[in-house]
């Protein structure tokens, strides 16, 4: 993000971070019975995402799944009922674009390819940042790893269940996702270093040596399959190599691969190496320059998680306007917004609610940029990002109409069970007493750019 | 390059499209001047007047760029050969005013060349004019304006203990001089980590801690107070020879006698003129109480030590951010000093509720405290880019309990008043600057949308780098 903000800030962050280790790792799980059987949230206005909003709209949900939703609906007598009268339904917000608990370790900018980076060995499942996400009505999240390099690592998914342990906290088999930077962020970490790349020549050639090399592995692992295939006794296992074998999952089309990629031409470029190597990309994330080239890049379908507002923090962001997301829309592209930091991420619906003012996008449109398109950009649309019945009910109470300023999430459930309530005293976490981590930072992408 | 490239085919592509004035000349809105004596009413909309409520179907009138009436429609004669504008179904409120910008100080985040934040070399700075950097072309300024921020506070960045001075600028003008409506309007003051660590902790340079911090600022306000003692008493000796032709000669006979032990105290080079000390210099109308000092700092105990010391020199706080106070805010409220609060955003600590901060300007204004409320990112030094969110930022701290008119009078009125404005700007009323903005609802709303923007009743142009870029590509 902001760039000589977060210069300023580096050391600031540093300093609770320390006074922060200090602070005993006691937290326990509050004792909370198990969620009702069967629940039904009555009398919201339901905004579904996928088929409008429903006025006086029930939902009923059975087992942590969405069962039914409409104006009525065929709950079972014994079931646990809440009137929501005045309140506000939405599916869960998620965040197609995170850095938030990962222990600070968003980077492994030692080189411009590490696709054999697991982000989920950094993940921090009590980091504060959770929480104040969790408070805005944040169920899922894409933990990505940043920018430094060309070919990051491979991203972790997880759904906002502050409190449980850090493998409950996991989207169950959920796409697996590859992040790619592109443009100032790997030219300025390893050009400052003297090393290549130091210009966008040089990062993508980066890219394509290694495609190279994977397509080379990926054959002697061919050559050596076939010859087990026929039984051949001679047949030698290759050794096996983390990093090639992440890039040839690339080519094998086994990862979503997520761009951090702001510039029109740059998008252009990523499409030729993607379309030469064989590979499909799900989303260019930032993409602040989508609108001037939407039109070209809707037949690939390739999707976008944007920032609504965000602009002239560097060069490539320049031509950043805050129109980007509906005229991207318009020209038929798949269009999510996302956070990219630990505060943003606490009001996604806000930012959602500013596409109504930039670009007129409808309440039904702004709310499916940071619900299903979001999913989508996961890959978990099929599971998430609606009320729609069998879909997980990841639910959020609203005191208002979410996209407006003044919206507060009141409650949150995910999987049917209620993980936030402001009303609670408190943190409002039934799931969670005990204490939370702070990995210090704003979680931003760019912030530790530099491994400093 | 690419980018001067870029600008410049955007240059002639956007004049080519029409004839609005864009891109630095956005910031002049000179070149369509209302006539002298001629009236401009907003005539059906409703008015929100900060300083006296909300008037439904109201009727404003506007002449030679200030507020000639505000009221009831009925209530207020509009001339015969007024302008009209049709403001039925529309807001019409006050320009809005941000505490805390670096307007005209950054262009590009990341281009150290398009920066002037912060000056290095030392944490006292006092002499540092923000004036002297406001660069009034900035692509940033049109692009606040669009969302009706009209008037803003731009301080240095947040590097140094005390970091400069301030100015108070208007978004609209010819140049530098007609946007700056105040120079040094205020100190610019910093204390807590960030300031410490900037020596380099660890470093062997000082200082390294907050002690080395507060030593160094205590002597620097005592230095200056010394400075000024030495310049009087100069002073008073250069005078002499003009004041005993003067008719006050016997009154200043009588100084004599006591400005002897001064004259003998003057070093033997008394015929030497006497060297100004700017930075000291600097530093006098602010120990003197005449502006006031801006204190940016966060953390509770850092507001208590920064305090202590501005009270010691009878400083004229402001007090800004204090995002991490919530314990001493009865504290702060016996102070009876404004406070500039947020950024909103600023993340709680661990283990603090969600809402600690959002909720904080509440809790402020709750205990009686004049609050105002600023754009900035969470962190960082005043708001540039971002200042477009301000009056998200006022909706913000309403959503979370401050009542609505406070948050509209924390980004107008109340900032206009803090900075010595409060007479000219800040509201709807009769003889006010006309800094009026219409919009097509709620103005702290995210979803509203600013339709027209006055500047000293001048309608400016609804123009922008960003909308040429968009209607460029809309094509």
């Amino acid at each position: 993000m902001n760039l000589h903000l977060s210069s300023l800030r580096s050391t600031s962050g540093l300093l609770y971070l320390s006074a922060l280790a200090a602070i005993p790792l006691c937290a326990q799980q509050a004792s909370t019975s198990a969620p009702p059987t069967d629940l039904v949230l009555k009398n919201a206005t339901v905004m579904t995402a996928s088929h409008g909003t429903i006025e006086h709209g029930v939902v009923w949900v059975h087992a942590g799944k969405i069962a039914e939703v409409g104006a009525t609906v065929n709950a079972p007598a014994n079931a646990v009922v809440i009137d929501e009268t005045g309140k506000w339904l939405t599916p869960g917000i998620i965040d197609p674009h995170s850095h938030s608990a990962l222990s600070n370790d968003v980077n492994e900018a030692t080189s411009p390819v590490t696709p054999s980076m697991m982000m989920i060995d950094a993940f921090d499942n009590r980091d504060k940042a959770l929480y104040q996400a969790l408070a805005g009505g944040v169920t899922t999240e894409l933990l990505l790893h940043g920018s430094a390099n060309m070919i990051g690592g491979q991203a972790v998914v997880i759904k906002n269940k502050f409190g449980l342990s850090r493998d409950a906290m996991l989207f169950p088999n959920a796409p697996r996702s590859i992040k790619f930077a592109s443009g100032e962020n790997p030219k300025r970490v390893y050009g400052s270093r003297n090393q290549l790349p130091s210009t966008r020549m040089g990062n993508f050639e980066v890219m394509r040596q290694s495609f190279e090399d994977a397509k080379v592995y990926m054959a002697g692992w061919d050559a050596y399959n076939a010859k087990v295939a026929k039984k051949d006794a001679t047949a030698v296992a290759p050794k096996k190599d983390l990093k090639l074998e992440a890039l040839a999952d690339v080519l094998r089309g086994k990862l979503y691969v997520q761009i951090h990629c702001y510039r029109a031409d740059e998008f252009l470029t990523e499409e030729a190496i993607a379309q030469e190597y064989g590979y499909k990309i799900r989303a260019f994330h930032h993409a602040l320059e989508m609108y001037k080239v939407a039109g070209q890049i809707a037949p690939t379908g390739t999707g976008i998680a944007t920032f609504t507002d965000w602009w002239g923090f560097k060069d490539e962001a320049w031509d950043a306007i805050p129109w980007n997301a509906v005229m991207s829309m318009r020209a038929g592209v798949k269009v999510a917004l996302k956070s990219d930091s630990n505060d943003h991420i606490r009001r996604l619906n806000q930012e959602a609610g500013k596409m109504v003012h930039y670009g007129g996008a409808t309440e039904d449109e702004a709310i499916r940029m940071v619900t299903l398109n979001a999913a989508w950009i996961i890959g978990v649309d099929d599971r998430v990002g609606s009320i729609d019945p069998g879909k997980d009910a990841d639910l959020v109470i609203w005191n208002i109409d979410p996209l407006s300023t003044y919206a507060r999430a009141e409650k949150v459930y995910i999987d049917g069970d209620l993980f936030f309530d402001s009303s609670a005293p408190g943190f409002g976490t039934p799931h969670f007493n005990g204490a939370m981590h702070s990995a210090g930072g704003d979680g931003s992408d760019d912030e530790d750019e530099d491994g400093e | 390059m690419t980018n001067f490239m870029k600008i410049t085919s955007l240059l002639v592509s956007a004049f080519a499209l029409s004839s609005s004035p864009a891109f630095s000349a956005a910031n002049d809105s000179s070149q369509s001047p209302a006539k002298k004596g001629a009236t401009l009413a907003i005539t059906g909309g409703k008015l929100l007047t900060v300083s006296h409520g909300t008037i439904e179907n109201g009727v404003l009138l506007i002449v030679d760029g200030k507020i000639t009436a505000v009221g009831a429609a009925g209530s207020v004669a509009v001339p015969k050969d007024a302008t009209i504008v049709d403001a039925h179904g529309l807001t019409v409120y006050p320009g809005l005013i941000d505490p805390d910008t670096t307007l005209g100080l950054t262009e590009v985040g990341a281009d150290a060349m398009s920066n002037d934040l912060s000056e290095p070399s030392d944490e006292i700075m006092p002499h540092m004019h923000v004036a002297d950097a406001f660069h009034a072309e900035t692509e940033l300024i049109p692009v606040a304006r669009l969302n009706g921020v009209t008037n803003a506070v731009v301080a240095p960045g947040t590097d140094d203990s005390v970091a400069g001075q301030d100015i108070f600028i208007q978004l609209a003008g010819r140049n530098r001089d007609a946007m700056i409506l105040g120079r040094d309007v205020a100190l610019a003051l910093n204390y807590g980590a960030d300031q410490r660590r900037r020596g380099g902790r660890g470093s062997a340079q000082f200082p390294s801690t907050r002690m080395g911090l507060i030593t160094q600022l205590r002597q620097s306000l005592l230095d200056a107070q010394h400075y000024e003692a030495d310049r009087n008493a100069a002073e008073k000796k250069s005078d002499k020879p003009a004041a005993d032709k003067s008719a006050a000669a016997a009154d200043k006979a009588a100084d004599k006698a006591a400005d002897k032990a001064a004259d003998k105290a003057a070093d033997k080079a008394s015929d030497k003129p006497f060297q100004r000390d700017l930075k000291l210099e600097a530093l006098l109308p602010y120990l003197h109480g005449e502006r006031p000092v801006v204190v940016g700092v966060y953390e509770a105990y850092d507001v208590e030590s920064i305090m202590k010391v501005a009270q010691e020199f009878h400083l004229k706080v402001i007090l800004n951010h204090v995002t991490r106070s919530q314990e001493i805010l009865d504290e702060i409220a016996a102070w009876k000093v404004p406070v500039i609060v947020g950024p909103i955003y600023e993340l709680p600590r661990a283990n603090e509720r969600y809402d600690a901060v959002y909720t904080l300007p509440a809790e402020l204004q709750k205990r009686g405290v004049k609050i105002a409320i600023s754009s900035g990112e969470a962190g960082g030094p005043g708001g540039a880019h971002t200042v477009r969110n301000l009056p998200y930022a006022a909706g913000f701290a309403v959503g979370y309990g401050l009542p609505y008119d406070e948050g509209l009078r924390a980004i107008t009125l109340n900032v206009a008043e803090m900075f010595g404005f409060g007479d000219k700007l800040g509201s709807l009323d009769v003889g006010k600057t006309a800094n009026i903005v219409l919009a097509n609802g709620d103005p702290l709303d995210v979803r509203t949308d600013v339709k027209q923007v006055y500047i000293d009743g001048i309608a400016q142009p609804m123009v922008s780098r960003q909308t040429i870029l968009r209607d460029e590509y809309s094509k």
